[in-house]
C-alpha cells in the first residue's frame, strides 16, 4: 500500500473538535467572569438594601448609639433561601454596636484598614461610602457590603459603619445557571457540527469510493476515461487520471502499430527467400547463382531492418535511463564513421572540423547509433560526395551530414520522423532510421532540422546544447 | 498530528474533566462512620418523647439512646460550653426556640442533611438543610371554661383586651403567660407578636394593668388553669393543652382569630457530632412518614409533614375555626430578635408594661 496518513475524517473533526472545545473553554471562561459579575450585581442590590435600612434606624445620642434592626433587613435576604447572613454595626474606633463582632474587615489595595474607613478619611470627611467586598467567614465564601452613616451630632465629626454579608450560594447558584445557559446551546451547536462533518466527509468522498470500485473491476484493456460525478476539489484527480490513461492508450496503440508494422515488413524480404530457396532447387546452375545473389540481397534487407529495430530498442531503452557520462563528441562521430562506411571508404573520409576535441556529456551509444543511421541513410540515398562536419554555434555542438542524393521534399520533412514511414521517393529503408536519430537528438535536449544541400542533396544539421544544464 | 497525539489529547481533557468532577466536594450526610449511641439534647418533655424513642430502638436496637431533656437556653449553653472546650457531645438538638437553632445554623455550626424525606417537608419549615421543624404548634389562648362561667370566650387579640379593659376585676390576677425573660420559646412568640401586631403593646399593657402571673413554661400555666387559678393563658402552646383537654380537664382552646403562630420544634445535627451516623438515622426517622405519623398520634404533637398532618386533620378543627396560621418561619429573619440591642429593648419594654402598676 502507498502512505497511508491520518484519516481525512479524523484530521479534520479532530481540528475542529480542539478548535471548538479550545472556543467552548475560552467562551467558558468569559462566561463564567460576566455571570458572576451580573449575579453579584443583582444580589448586591439586596444587600445594599439591607445595610441601608439597618442605617437608617441608627439614632446617636450623648455618645451611645442606638440600632432597631428592622425584621425585613435580614428577612429579605432569604431571597437567596439558603444563604446565611452576617451583620455588624460598629463606629469609626472600630468598637461594635451589635452584631457579629468578628466580621472581616474590609481590604483595599491590600491593606487591612477598618472598613471604608481610610476611603472616608482620605477625602478628609465622612461622607457615605459603600463598597461591597468578598471574603472568607467561617468556612464559607462570603459577600459583604459596607456602608457609612454620618453622625448627626455637633461638634462630632464621626460614622458610624454598617456592614452585612451574606454567603455566596445563591449567587453562584444564578452564576452557574447563567453559565450554562450561555455555555450549553454552543456545546451542544458543537458536538452537532463536529457529527454534520464527520458524516459529511463520509458523504464528500463517496465519489472516490465509486470511482476506485470501477476501476477495479475494469478489464486490463478498457482505458476509457472514469466518467463519475466528484466534488471540484477531486477533479484535478480524475482529469490526471483520465490524461494518464489516455496517453498510455496512444502508447499502446502506437506499440501495437509498431509489431504489425515490423511484422509486415519481415515478412515480404522472408517471402522473398522461400520463393528464391524454391527456385535455386532446380538444377540451372545459371538460376542458382541469381537465387543466390537474390538471397543475399534479402538476408542483408532483413538484417538492416533488424539492425534498426535493435537499434531503435536501444535508443529507446537509453533515452529512458539517460547513463550520461564525459565523452568527446569528435571521438564519438569518428568512431561512428568508422563503423558506418564500408572497409574500402572508411580510411580517406575524414570528418571536417576545426575542434582540437569537443567535450560533452551525453551517452556515446546514442549518439554514435544516430550518427551511424544518418551515415546509412546518405550512403543509400546519396551518390558519393559525403561530408561530416563537427563546429560550435553559440552555446550549441553543430553536426551537420550532407549528401548528394535526391533530398526530401519539404511537405515530407516533419513524416519522416515518424516510424516506418518511408517517404514518396524511391527508398528501401525501413523507415526507422531518422526517428531514432531524433528520439537520441531530443534525449540530449537537442534539436534536428533536415534542409537542402546547396547544389542538390541532403542537409541534416542537428544542434546539441553543449552545457548539460 | 499523529492519531495517537489526538487520541492523547482527548483523553487528557477527558482525564482533566473526571478530576474536576470529582474534586467537587460529595453533598448529603455522612453515611459512614459507625456507631452505636446517640444523644439528643432537647426542650421537649422526655415523657412526652419517650414513644418516638422506643420506636426509633425497633428500627436500629443497635443504638442506645440517651435522652437529656433541658431548656432551650441552657441546651444552647450547654453545647457551646462544651464545643469550647473541644469534647462536643450533643448528636441532635431538638429545641422549641426556632431563632437559637437558627443561629446555630447560621454561625456554621449544623450539619447538613438531604434525604426524599427531608425535601418532603415544607419550604418555610426548613433553612439550608441544616435546621428542621419537625412537629407544628400552634400558639393559643386556652380558657379555664368554668372560671369562664358563661361569658363569652374571646376569640381574638383585640377581643380579649376589650374583655380585660371591659371588666379589670374579672380578670385581676387570672392572666397567665409565658415570662419571656426566662423562656426562650416564650420570647420567640413576644417577638413575633412584637412584629406582626400593632396591638400587642396594648395587651401586654392591659395584662400589667390586672396583674399577669408569668412563668417559665407551658406546664406550670397549665396546670394553674386547670384548677382554675387562672382563667385564660395566652400564646400557650396548644399541644400539651390538646392533651389534657382529651384527659377531660375544663380547658378551651381558641385560635386567635387575628393570627395564629405556629411553632416548630427545630431539630439540628451539630457539625461535630461524635456519633453523626446514628443522628443522621434519627433525624431521617423524624422526618419520615413513620416518625411523623407516631408524633402525630403517640405523642401530643402535631406532624409537619401535611400528607400525615391531613390524615388527622390539623388539631381535629377545621380550617375555619382556626384562622390565619402564622407558622413562624426557619431563615435569616429570625437572627434579628436576638441582637443585643433588640433584645434588650424588646425586654425592657415587656417588663414595662407587664410590671403590676405600683400602688
Amino acid at each position: 500500500m502507498g502512505n497511508r496518513t491520518v484519516s481525512l475524517r479524523l484530521r479534520l473533526a479532530g481540528t475542529m473538535a480542539l478548535l471548538f472545545l479550545a472556543g467552548t473553554v475560552a467562551l467558558y471562561v468569559a462566561a463564567y467572569a460576566y455571570a458572576r459579575t451580573a449575579a453579584d450585581r443583582s444580589y448586591d442590590r439586596l444587600l445594599a438594601g439591607s445595610a441601608l435600612s439597618i442605617a437608617e434606624t441608627l439614632v446617636v445620642s450623648e455618645g451611645s448609639t442606638e440600632v432597631d434592626v428592622p425584621y425585613a433587613a435580614l428577612d429579605m435576604l432569604s431571597a437567596a433561601p439558603d444563604d446565611r447572613v452576617f451583620y455588624r454595626v460598629f463606629d469609626s474606633a472600630g468598637q461594635t454596636v451589635t452584631g457579629y463582632g468578628d466580621l472581616p474587615r474590609f481590604l483595599r489595595r491590600g491593606r487591612t484598614t477598618r472598613a471604608g474607613l481610610d476611603v472616608a478619611q482620605a477625602r478628609g470627611d465622612v461622607e457615605p461610602v459603600t463598597e461591597f467586598f468578598d471574603a472568607d467567614y467561617r468556612g464559607e465564601e462570603t459577600r459583604f457590603v459596607v456602608l457609612g452613616r454620618r453622625v448627626a451630632e455637633p461638634g462630632r465629626r464621626d460614622a458610624i459603619w454598617v456592614q452585612v454579608g451574606q454567603t455566596r450560594l445563591a449567587r453562584q447558584a444564578l452564576t452557574d445557571q447563567l453559565v450554562v445557559r450561555a455555555v450549553l446551546p454552543i456545546a451542544v451547536m458543537t458536538g452537532l457540527a463536529l457529527g454534520l462533518v464527520w458524516f459529511g466527509i463520509g458523504r464528500a468522498l463517496k465519489p472516490l469510493e465509486v470511482i476506485g470500485r470501477d476501476l477495479t473491476r475494469r478489464e486490463p484493456g478498457d482505458l476509457r476515461p472514469v466518467i463519475a460525478p466528484v466534488p471540484a476539489e477531486v477533479a484535478p484527480l480524475i482529469e490526471a487520471i483520465n490524461g494518464f490513461m489516455s496517453r498510455l492508450d496512444t502508447s499502446i496503440r502506437s506499440l501495437r502499430a509498431f509489431v504489425g508494422e515490423a511484422a509486415h515488413q519481415m515478412r515480404t524480404p522472408l517471402a522473398a527467400l522461400r520463393a528464391q530457396a524454391q527456385l535455386a532447387a532446380e538444377d540451372d546452375p545459371e538460376q542458382l547463382r541469381r537465387s543466390i545473389e537474390s538471397i543475399e540481397r534479402n538476408a542483408a534487407r532483413l538484417t538492416r531492418l533488424l539492425n534498426q529495430m535493435l537499434s531503435d530498442a536501444t535508443v529507446g531503452h537509453r533515452s529512458a535511463e539517460r547513463r550520461f557520462e564525459r565523452i568527446d563528441l569528435l571521438d564519438v562521430v569518428r568512431e561512428a564513421v568508422h563503423e558506418a562506411f564500408p572497409h574500402q571508404q572508411r580510411d580517406s573520409f575524414t570528418v571536417q572540423t576545426d575542434l582540437e576535441a569537443a567535450p560533452f556529456e551525453g551517452d556515446p551509444l546514442m549518439l554514435a547509433e544516430s550518427i551511424k543511421n544518418l551515415i546509412e541513410n546518405a550512403l543509400h540515398h546519396g551518390s558519393g560526395d559525403l561530408q561530416i562536419g563537427v563546429e560550435t554555434s553559440g552555446p550549441d555542438y553543430v553536426i551537420l551530414v550532407a549528401d548528394r542524393g535526391p533530398g526530401i521534399d519539404a511537405a515530407d520533412r516533419q513524416r519522416v520522423f515518424e516510424r516506418f514511414y518511408r517517404g514518396s521517393g524511391p527508398s528501401r529503408g525501413a523507415g526507422l532510421g531518422l526517428a531514432i536519430v531524433r528520439q537520441a537528438v531530443e534525449s540530449h535536449r537537442g534539436r534536428i532540422e533536415l534542409g537542402d544541400r546547396p547544389g542538390g542533396g541532403l542537409l541534416v544539421r542537428i544542434e546539441l546544447p553543449r552545457s548539460a544544464e | 498530528m499523529t492519531r495517537i497525539a489526538y487520541l492523547s489529547t482527548f483523553a487528557a481533557l477527558g482525564l482533566a474533566l473526571a478530576v474536576w468532577l470529582l474534586s467537587q466536594p460529595p453533598r448529603g450526610p455522612d453515611a459512614t462512620g459507625g456507631s452505636d449511641e446517640l444523644l439528643v439534647y432537647s426542650t421537649t418533655d422526655e415523657k412526652e418523647f419517650a414513644p418516638i424513642v422506643e420506636d426509633f430502638r425497633t428500627l436500629h436496637p443497635d443504638i442506645a439512646v440517651e435522652y437529656v431533656e433541658l431548656d432551650a437556653a441552657p441546651l444552647l449553653d450547654r453545647f457551646l460550653a462544651e464545643r469550647a472546650v473541644g469534647q462536643p457531645a450533643a448528636d441532635l438538638l431538638l429545641s422549641t426556640a426556632m431563632d437559637l437553632q437558627a443561629k446555630l445554623v447560621n454561625d456554621g455550626y449544623a450539619a447538613p442533611h438531604d434525604s426524599p424525606s427531608a425535601q418532603a417537608i415544607p419550604e418555610w419549615a426548613r433553612w439550608r438543610n441544616e435546621a428542621f421543624g419537625i412537629t407544628f404548634e400552634p400558639a393559643v389562648m386556652v380558657y379555664n371554661t368554668h372560671a369562664m362561667s358563661g361569658r363569652p370566650l374571646p376569640k381574638s387579640r383585640r377581643a380579649l383586651l376589650e374583655a380585660i379593659r371591659g371588666d379589670p376585676e374579672f380578670w385581676r390576677g387570672s392572666v397567665g403567660t409565658y415570662d419571656i425573660t426566662s423562656s426562650s420559646v416564650g420570647y420567640l412568640l413576644a417577638s413575633q407578636d412584637d412584629r406582626l401586631s400593632s396591638e400587642f403593646s396594648a395587651l401586654l399593657k392591659a395584662f400589667g394593668d390586672v396583674g399577669v402571673r408569668v412563668e417559665d413554661n407551658s406546664s406550670t400555666l397549665l396546670q394553674m388553669l386547670d384548677r382554675g387559678q387562672l382563667k385564660v393563658g395566652y400564646n400557650l402552646l396548644g399541644s400539651y393543652a390538646r392533651g389534657l383537654v382529651e384527659q377531660g380537664a375544663p380547658l378551651a382552646i381558641v385560635y386567635p382569630g387575628d393570627y395564629t403562630l405556629a411553632v416548630l420544634r427545630t431539630a439540628v445535627i451539630p457539625r461535630d457530632a461524635p456519633h453523626p451516623r446514628s443522628a443522621h438515622l434519627f433525624l431521617e426517622y423524624l422526618l419520615s412518614i413513620r416518625g411523623q405519623r407516631l408524633l402525630e398520634t403517640r405523642t401530643g404533637l402535631s406532624a409537619i409533614r401535611e400528607e400525615v398532618a391531613q390524615e388527622t386533620g390539623r388539631f381535629g378543627l377545621s380550617q375555619a375555626e382556626i384562622g390565619l396560621l402564622r407558622p413562624i418561619t426557619l431563615g435569616p429573619g429570625l437572627l434579628v430578635y436576638l441582637d443585643s440591642q433588640k433584645r434588650r429593648r424588646l425586654l425592657a419594654n415587656w417588663t414595662s408594661l407587664v410590671s403590676t402598676p405600683a400602688d
